[in-house]
């Protein structure tokens, strides 16, 4: 019970640190999960990290919040889940409190919108960083299969403007039927 | 006070509940901000954009700020309780169903092919970001550009941590960009 509130509380303070810095809708913490849980800590490998984040982002509600959700409880049940998710909301309520009460001054103030300005350059490259290893973490599927369902979610996604559920639905849709494919070829070598 | 708190509290548990992220959300945040008169239009569209700059994401930036200007930090916590509350119901049953099946092999074969989806879903994401940051009002951003090889080169090249790149991005941000 010790080791578990323990390790539920490292959670906490884990999803704290990295709160400060999500970016871009959030989708920069998956590129510091891969750092620090992928490459550093070994906890998950960048398998799993694509799990939480494809279920994460299909479930209604936000990402982080799912995603630090799904981790925490992966690491340390409930509890972990819980603390992880608290953790991740405490400094964007904290940054968001102080900008809601200087509102005015923050909204005009130059230096202030310079340096978001520099923010914003780099998070297309935080999240490009996360994405380039997270592919080639290698599949079962063969290459061009694999590259094929990349280039059709992210058009499905950026030139039809469909919504990013529909689409992971989409490739469960095809999951499916893979895992039919799969099962059939597996009882013919049977 | 309590009812204003609790109708922070369900205006934020509807808009987390029917939304599933981004910038699909803003048009039942707007009409619910307006409904209650608890913010302005101005104030919605200022408020999309701050949130979109600052850390975190807009849902939770959002509640955070009507919550602070409708009952103080009470309100704040009420509102982010409510956008969470899918987290801790749906998200929570989705956890226990996904770590008990996550062996058998039909999720497995499953995620196989969710997995490059959902990479193709953050190269779009990746994209929408290249074109809002890079192409600003349809005029190329060469500052930001190239503050943004620089973040490619000392994230893939030189190592180094997200953290350490945003807090050097602001810096330049300040001396370079007008």
């Amino acid at each position: 019970m010790r080791e578990k509130l323990r390790s539920a509380w490292g959670l906490y303070l884990y999803f704290f640190k990295i709160g400060w810095f999500t970016f871009g809708g959030g989708w920069s913490i998956v590129a510091q999960m891969q750092t620090d849980f992928v490459e550093k800590k070994k906890v998950i490998d960048s398998q799993e990290l694509l799990d939480i984040v494809s279920v994460g982002r299909s479930l209604p509600g936000t990402m982080i919040g799912n995603v630090a959700y799904l981790f925490g409880y992966h690491q340390c049940g409930v509890l972990g889940g819980v603390l992880a998710v608290l953790g991740i909301i405490t400094p964007p309520l904290v940054i968001l409190s102080i900008v809601t009460l200087f509102y005015h001054s923050f909204r005009d103030n130059v230096y202030v919108a310079r340096a978001l300005v520099g923010v914003r350059a780099v998070v297309a490259p935080v999240i490009l960083s996360a994405v380039w290893k997270l592919q080639k973490a290698g599949s079962a599927l063969p290459k061009p299969l694999f590259y094929g369902l990349m280039a059709v979610g992210c058009v499905l996604s950026f030139v039809f403007q469909i919504s990013s559920v529909l689409v992971v639905l989409a490739g469960v849709a095809f999951g499916v039927g893979y895992h039919l494919m799969m099962r059939k070829k597996e009882a013919a070598e049977a | 006070m309590i009812v204003r708190i609790l109708q922070l509290f369900w205006s934020f548990l509807q808009i987390g509940f029917t939304s599933f992220g981004g910038l699909s959300m803003i048009p039942l945040i707007s009409s619910e901000m307006l409904g209650h008169g608890w913010m302005t239009s101005t104030e919605v569209s200022d408020i999309v954009a701050i949130a979109e700059m600052t850390p975190g994401p807009l849902g939770l930036n959002c509640a955070t700020f009507a919550g602070i200007r409708v009952a103080g930090v009470a309100g704040a916590l009420a509102a982010n309780f409510g956008m969470l509350m899918p987290t801790f119901t749906i998200c929570a049953a989705g956890a226990v169903f996904f770590e008990k099946f996550k062996n058998s092999s039909a999720l497995k074969h499953v995620m196989t092919a969710v997995r490059p989806v959902c990479i193709g879903l953050i190269w779009a994401v990746i994209i929408n970001l290249c074109l809002e940051n890079y192409w600003v009002g349809g005029s190329v951003q060469p500052v930001s550009i190239l503050i943004g090889l620089l973040g490619v080169y000392l994230l893939l090249k030189r190592k180094w941590s997200v953290p350490k790149v945003i807090c050097v991005a602001a810096m330049l941000g300040v001396v370079f960009c007008r």
